[in-house]
């Protein structure tokens, strides 16, 4: 997957001011998960998964998701912003091998 | 010991009746372990990549909620999720609440626990007033069919808890062993 770390966001084409709009964002990442040897024992390594997404709005933390190896390949994740005025919309994605992943989108009113 | 055999037994009656399971649980056994309330060691062990150790659900309650009493939240919060998931690698989960997100009492943070997965607890999402809604969808692993449930942490510490059953086809979770 050449393309890890791509992050995209996808807002609604239609935003009005003091809406609750629903935001998705994917983010490639193979989320890595355990693995066991013929015995059933965990493979005692550093799995390369996401555990932290942090949503920026205007200069402000507005949403954070920890998450497990228990979240899918590639995942996406949808959440709520409600927008009361325009701004830059950041997403983070924070992987186990110490790497960001950042997207951002810019929040117009129509 | 006495605790491990606490649990033995409350894990085989908690299948339908959990939340009723875990005010009783909670109360018996807070006592014999020293578990610090809102501290998440997953969150560390998942920043260095090491894998944590396997849990049940009951212990990963206890240790995200104490004793606290589990509310039932049929009418606050709904979850969504496939009844069968052919891949049990991405399923499709919506968790959507009519909780307030302003205000003194309001939504904190939203779990999402998977009972029979090695690790049940799969994420952990927090609001703050600039949501506008607590509601959040993402595609989750589930090891094989289990109960799945979503819970709300209000800011004084409610909680509201709703449980789905999906049956999964085909787990999430396992590789094939390596050689």
């Amino acid at each position: 997957m050449a393309e890890v770390g791509r992050v995209s966001i996808r807002l609604p084409s239609n935003i009005k001011q003091g809406e609750v709009i629903r935001i998705r964002s994917l983010v490639i990442h193979p989320m890595e998960i355990v693995q066991r040897d013929k015995q059933g024992q965990l493979i005692k390594k550093n799995y390369n998964f996401i555990h932290t997404m942090t949503v920026i709005y205007d200069g402000k933390e507005v949403m954070r998701a920890e998450t497990t190896q228990a979240v899918s390949q590639n995942p996406i994740f949808t959440f709520p912003l409600k927008v009361e005025r325009p701004g830059k919309l950041t997403v983070t994605f924070s992987d186990t091998t110490g790497k960001t992943y950042e997207g951002d989108a810019e929040i117009k009113f129509s | 010991m006495f605790i491990a055999e606490f649990l033995k037994t409350k894990l085989a009656v908690r299948r339908r009746v959990f939340l009723r399971a875990v005010v009783g649980f909670a109360g018996g056994v807070v006592s014999g372990s020293g578990v610090v309330l809102n501290t998440f060691a997953w969150a560390q062990g998942g920043s260095s990549g090491l894998p944590l150790p396997d849990e049940t659900v009951d212990a990963t309650l206890k240790r995200l909620f104490g004793n606290r009493p589990l509310n039932p939240g049929e009418e606050k919060l709904k979850l969504e999720l496939p009844l069968i998931a052919e891949d049990g690698g991405n399923v499709a989960v919506t968790v959507e609440s009519s909780l307030p997100v302003t205000g003194a009492m309001r939504v904190n943070h939203i779990y999402i626990i998977s009972d029979k997965n090695r690790r049940p607890l799969l994420a952990k999402f927090s609001f703050t007033p600039d949501s506008g809604k607590a509601l959040v969808s993402t595609s989750i692993r589930l090891a094989t069919t289990t109960d799945v449930r979503a819970v709300a942490e209000m800011t004084d510490g409610t909680l509201y808890g709703v449980s789905r059953h999906v049956r999964v086809t085909i787990s999430g979770c396992d590789l094939p062993p390596q050689s």
